[in-house]
Protein backbone atom coordinates (compact mmCIF):
# COMPACT_ATOMS: atom_id res chain seq x y z
CA UNK A 1 0.00 0.00 0.00
CA UNK A 2 1.48 3.37 -0.96
CA UNK A 3 1.41 6.45 1.28
CA UNK A 4 -1.46 8.09 -0.62
CA UNK A 5 -3.68 5.03 -0.16
CA UNK A 6 -3.08 5.15 3.59
CA UNK A 7 -3.81 8.90 3.65
CA UNK A 8 -7.05 8.44 1.76
CA UNK A 9 -8.06 5.56 4.02
CA UNK A 10 -7.66 7.83 7.07
CA UNK A 11 -9.52 10.60 5.22
CA UNK A 12 -12.37 8.11 4.67
CA UNK A 13 -12.49 7.57 8.46
CA UNK A 14 -12.59 11.35 8.97
CA UNK A 15 -15.47 11.75 6.52
CA UNK A 16 -17.31 8.83 8.15
CA UNK A 17 -17.00 10.60 11.53
CA UNK A 18 -18.49 13.78 10.04
CA UNK A 19 -21.37 11.91 8.42
CA UNK A 20 -22.06 10.04 11.66
CA UNK A 21 -22.21 13.34 13.55
CA UNK A 22 -24.69 14.76 11.04
CA UNK A 23 -26.84 11.62 11.15
CA UNK A 24 -26.84 11.13 14.92
CA UNK A 25 -27.52 14.65 16.12
CA UNK A 26 -30.51 16.96 15.86
CA UNK A 27 -28.64 20.01 17.13
CA UNK A 28 -27.81 22.60 14.48
CA UNK A 29 -24.38 23.23 16.03
CA UNK A 30 -23.46 19.57 15.76
CA UNK A 31 -24.75 19.46 12.18
CA UNK A 32 -22.36 22.31 11.37
CA UNK A 33 -19.51 20.57 13.21
CA UNK A 34 -20.15 17.45 11.12
CA UNK A 35 -20.18 19.56 7.97
CA UNK A 36 -16.86 21.13 8.99
CA UNK A 37 -15.28 17.71 9.55
CA UNK A 38 -16.45 16.50 6.13
CA UNK A 39 -15.09 19.64 4.48
CA UNK A 40 -11.71 19.06 6.19
CA UNK A 41 -11.71 15.62 4.62
CA UNK A 42 -12.48 17.15 1.22
CA UNK A 43 -9.63 19.65 1.61
CA UNK A 44 -7.17 16.94 2.57
CA UNK A 45 -8.25 14.93 -0.48
CA UNK A 46 -7.67 17.91 -2.78
CA UNK A 47 -4.22 18.68 -1.37
CA UNK A 48 -3.07 15.06 -1.43
CA UNK A 49 -4.31 14.69 -5.01
CA UNK A 50 -2.35 17.86 -5.83
CA UNK A 51 0.77 16.38 -4.24
CA UNK A 52 0.27 13.10 -6.10
CA UNK A 53 -0.04 14.78 -9.49
CA UNK A 54 2.65 17.42 -8.82
CA UNK A 55 0.03 20.19 -9.06
CA UNK A 56 0.24 21.70 -5.58
CA UNK A 57 -0.14 25.26 -6.84
CA UNK A 58 -3.53 24.53 -8.40
CA UNK A 59 -4.57 22.61 -5.30
CA UNK A 60 -3.67 25.52 -3.02
CA UNK A 61 -5.66 27.99 -5.12
CA UNK A 62 -8.65 25.63 -4.97
CA UNK A 63 -8.31 25.20 -1.21
CA UNK A 64 -8.27 28.95 -0.60
CA UNK A 65 -11.58 29.14 -2.50
CA UNK A 66 -12.96 26.25 -0.45
CA UNK A 67 -11.98 27.92 2.83
CA UNK A 68 -13.79 31.14 1.88
CA UNK A 69 -16.94 29.20 0.96
CA UNK A 70 -16.71 27.21 4.21
CA UNK A 71 -16.55 30.37 6.31
CA UNK A 72 -19.59 31.84 4.59
CA UNK A 73 -21.58 28.61 4.99
CA UNK A 74 -20.72 28.39 8.71
CA UNK A 75 -21.52 32.06 9.30
CA UNK A 76 -24.90 31.70 7.55
CA UNK A 77 -25.65 28.47 9.45
CA UNK A 78 -24.80 29.99 12.82
CA UNK A 79 -26.85 33.09 12.02
CA UNK A 80 -29.83 30.82 11.32
CA UNK A 81 -29.15 28.96 14.56
CA UNK A 82 -29.19 32.12 16.67
CA UNK A 83 -32.31 33.38 14.89
CA UNK A 84 -34.06 30.06 15.44
CA UNK A 85 -33.03 30.09 19.09
CA UNK A 86 -34.46 33.58 19.58
CA UNK A 87 -37.79 32.59 18.00
CA UNK A 88 -38.27 29.04 19.29
CA UNK A 89 -35.88 28.84 22.21
CA UNK A 90 -34.52 25.63 20.72
CA UNK A 91 -31.59 24.49 18.59
CA UNK A 92 -33.42 21.48 17.20
CA UNK A 93 -33.05 21.23 13.44
CA UNK A 94 -36.64 20.00 13.05
CA UNK A 95 -37.91 23.33 14.40
CA UNK A 96 -36.26 25.27 11.56
CA UNK A 97 -39.41 24.94 9.47
CA UNK A 98 -41.06 27.56 11.67
CA UNK A 99 -38.70 30.11 10.10
CA UNK A 100 -40.39 29.91 6.71
CA UNK A 101 -42.12 33.06 5.69
CA UNK B 1 6.19 9.19 6.91
CA UNK B 2 5.39 8.35 10.53
CA UNK B 3 4.90 12.06 11.36
CA UNK B 4 2.65 12.44 8.31
CA UNK B 5 0.46 9.45 9.17
CA UNK B 6 0.40 10.45 12.84
CA UNK B 7 -1.05 13.84 11.89
CA UNK B 8 -3.83 12.16 9.89
CA UNK B 9 -4.55 9.81 12.80
CA UNK B 10 -4.61 12.74 15.24
CA UNK B 11 -7.08 14.59 13.00
CA UNK B 12 -9.39 11.54 13.08
CA UNK B 13 -9.06 11.24 16.89
CA UNK B 14 -9.82 14.93 17.46
CA UNK B 15 -12.79 14.72 15.07
CA UNK B 16 -14.19 11.76 17.01
CA UNK B 17 -13.63 13.69 20.25
CA UNK B 18 -15.48 16.68 18.82
CA UNK B 19 -18.44 14.47 17.93
CA UNK B 20 -18.55 12.57 21.23
CA UNK B 21 -17.97 15.45 23.60
CA UNK B 22 -20.91 16.37 25.84
CA UNK B 23 -20.10 20.08 25.89
CA UNK B 24 -20.47 22.06 22.67
CA UNK B 25 -17.63 24.34 23.78
CA UNK B 26 -15.20 21.41 23.92
CA UNK B 27 -16.53 20.25 20.54
CA UNK B 28 -15.68 23.65 19.04
CA UNK B 29 -12.19 23.51 20.54
CA UNK B 30 -11.60 19.98 19.24
CA UNK B 31 -12.71 21.19 15.82
CA UNK B 32 -10.02 23.87 16.06
CA UNK B 33 -7.47 21.15 16.88
CA UNK B 34 -8.62 19.20 13.79
CA UNK B 35 -7.95 22.38 11.80
CA UNK B 36 -4.48 22.68 13.35
CA UNK B 37 -3.71 19.08 12.36
CA UNK B 38 -4.99 19.73 8.82
CA UNK B 39 -2.84 22.86 8.66
CA UNK B 40 0.27 20.91 9.74
CA UNK B 41 -0.51 18.31 7.07
CA UNK B 42 -0.67 21.11 4.48
CA UNK B 43 2.74 22.36 5.66
CA UNK B 44 4.05 18.81 5.41
CA UNK B 45 2.76 18.49 1.85
CA UNK B 46 4.61 21.71 0.92
CA UNK B 47 1.52 23.94 0.66
CA UNK B 48 2.33 26.82 3.05
CA UNK B 49 -0.20 29.35 1.71
CA UNK B 50 -3.14 27.00 2.13
CA UNK B 51 -1.77 26.02 5.57
CA UNK B 52 -1.64 29.63 6.77
CA UNK B 53 -5.19 30.25 5.47
CA UNK B 54 -6.41 27.10 7.21
CA UNK B 55 -4.71 28.02 10.48
CA UNK B 56 -5.90 31.62 10.59
CA UNK B 57 -9.40 31.23 9.16
CA UNK B 58 -10.56 27.72 10.13
CA UNK B 59 -8.71 27.33 13.43
CA UNK B 60 -9.17 31.00 14.35
CA UNK B 61 -12.20 32.71 12.85
CA UNK B 62 -14.55 29.72 12.65
CA UNK B 63 -13.73 28.70 16.23
CA UNK B 64 -14.54 32.22 17.42
CA UNK B 65 -17.85 32.09 15.51
CA UNK B 66 -18.70 28.71 17.04
CA UNK B 67 -17.80 29.77 20.58
CA UNK B 68 -19.84 32.99 20.20
CA UNK B 69 -22.88 31.07 18.98
CA UNK B 70 -22.52 28.38 21.66
CA UNK B 71 -22.31 30.98 24.41
CA UNK B 72 -25.58 32.48 23.10
CA UNK B 73 -27.45 29.16 23.22
CA UNK B 74 -25.90 27.70 26.35
CA UNK B 75 -29.16 27.73 28.31
CA UNK B 76 -30.80 25.43 25.78
CA UNK B 77 -27.88 23.02 25.83
CA UNK B 78 -28.20 22.71 29.62
CA UNK B 79 -32.02 22.52 29.61
CA UNK B 80 -32.42 19.99 26.76
CA UNK B 81 -29.35 17.72 26.63
CA UNK B 82 -29.28 15.31 23.70
CA UNK B 83 -29.46 11.54 23.98
CA UNK B 84 -25.78 10.54 24.34
CA UNK B 85 -26.12 6.85 23.49
CA UNK B 86 -25.87 7.45 19.75
CA UNK B 87 -22.66 9.45 20.22
CA UNK B 88 -21.08 6.86 22.50
CA UNK B 89 -21.71 4.29 19.76
CA UNK B 90 -19.37 6.19 17.41
CA UNK B 91 -16.19 4.21 18.32
CA UNK B 92 -18.04 0.95 17.64
CA UNK B 93 -19.49 2.19 14.34
CA UNK B 94 -16.12 3.69 13.38
CA UNK B 95 -14.30 0.44 14.16
CA UNK B 96 -16.80 -1.57 12.07
CA UNK B 97 -16.39 0.89 9.20
CA UNK B 98 -12.57 0.88 9.53
CA UNK B 99 -12.34 -2.92 9.48
CA UNK B 100 -14.79 -3.26 6.58
CA UNK B 101 -13.06 -0.47 4.64
CA UNK B 102 -9.60 -1.99 5.24
CA UNK B 103 -10.52 -4.90 2.93
CA UNK B 104 -11.82 -2.77 0.06
CA UNK B 105 -10.57 0.82 0.11
CA UNK B 106 -6.73 0.42 0.01
CA UNK B 107 -6.92 -1.70 -3.16
CA UNK B 108 -9.30 0.78 -4.76
CA UNK B 109 -7.09 3.72 -3.73
CA UNK B 110 -3.97 1.97 -5.11
CA UNK B 111 -5.78 1.60 -8.42
CA UNK B 112 -6.96 5.21 -8.23
CA UNK B 113 -3.49 6.61 -7.56
CA UNK B 114 -2.10 4.65 -10.52
CA UNK B 115 -4.46 6.64 -12.79
CA UNK B 116 -2.83 9.94 -11.81
CA UNK B 117 -1.40 12.04 -14.64
CA UNK B 118 1.66 13.97 -13.52
CA UNK B 119 1.29 17.71 -14.14
CA UNK B 120 3.86 20.35 -14.99
CA UNK B 121 4.30 21.38 -11.38
CA UNK B 122 6.22 24.46 -10.37
CA UNK B 123 4.63 27.86 -10.84
CA UNK B 124 4.01 30.54 -8.33
CA UNK B 125 0.94 30.76 -6.09
CA UNK B 126 0.75 34.55 -6.56
CA UNK B 127 0.79 34.20 -10.34
CA UNK B 128 -1.72 31.41 -10.10
CA UNK B 129 -4.17 33.34 -7.92
CA UNK B 130 -3.89 36.83 -9.37
CA UNK B 131 -3.35 36.08 -13.06
CA UNK B 132 -4.64 32.66 -14.00
CA UNK B 133 -7.58 32.21 -11.65
CA UNK B 134 -8.84 35.76 -11.35
CA UNK B 135 -12.48 34.66 -11.91
CA UNK B 136 -12.11 32.54 -8.75
CA UNK B 137 -11.27 35.67 -6.78
CA UNK B 138 -14.35 37.41 -8.16
CA UNK B 139 -16.39 34.39 -7.14
CA UNK B 140 -14.92 34.55 -3.64
CA UNK B 141 -15.81 38.21 -3.31
CA UNK B 142 -19.35 37.46 -4.48
CA UNK B 143 -19.53 34.63 -1.94
CA UNK B 144 -18.40 36.91 0.88
CA UNK B 145 -20.97 39.51 -0.16
CA UNK B 146 -23.64 36.79 -0.16
CA UNK B 147 -22.62 35.80 3.39
CA UNK B 148 -22.88 39.37 4.61
CA UNK B 149 -26.27 39.68 2.91
CA UNK B 150 -27.53 36.48 4.58
CA UNK B 151 -26.50 37.67 8.04
CA UNK B 152 -27.99 41.10 7.35
CA UNK B 153 -31.30 39.61 6.20
CA UNK B 154 -31.49 37.11 9.07
CA UNK B 155 -31.06 39.90 11.62
CA UNK B 156 -32.99 42.88 10.19
CA UNK B 157 -32.85 46.21 12.01
CA UNK B 158 -36.06 46.76 13.93
CA UNK B 159 -38.11 49.75 12.85
CA UNK B 160 -38.72 52.44 15.45
CA UNK B 161 -42.00 52.19 17.32
CA UNK B 162 -42.28 48.39 16.96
Amino acid sequence: MNIFSLDWYLIALLVFTGFYCMLASRSIVRQLIGLEIISKGAMLTVISAGALTNNLVFAQALIITMIVIEVVVVAAGLALLVKNFRINGSTDIWKLNSLKG
Amino acid sequence: MIYHTLLFALAVVFAAWAVMSRSLLISAMMLALVSVCVSLIFFNFGAPVAAVFELSVCAGLITVLFIGAVSLIRTDEEAHPENRVRFYALPLAGAIFAIAAWFYLPGFFNELSSWARIGRGGGDIGLELWDMRRPDLLGQLAMLAAGVFVVKSVFPRRAKGK
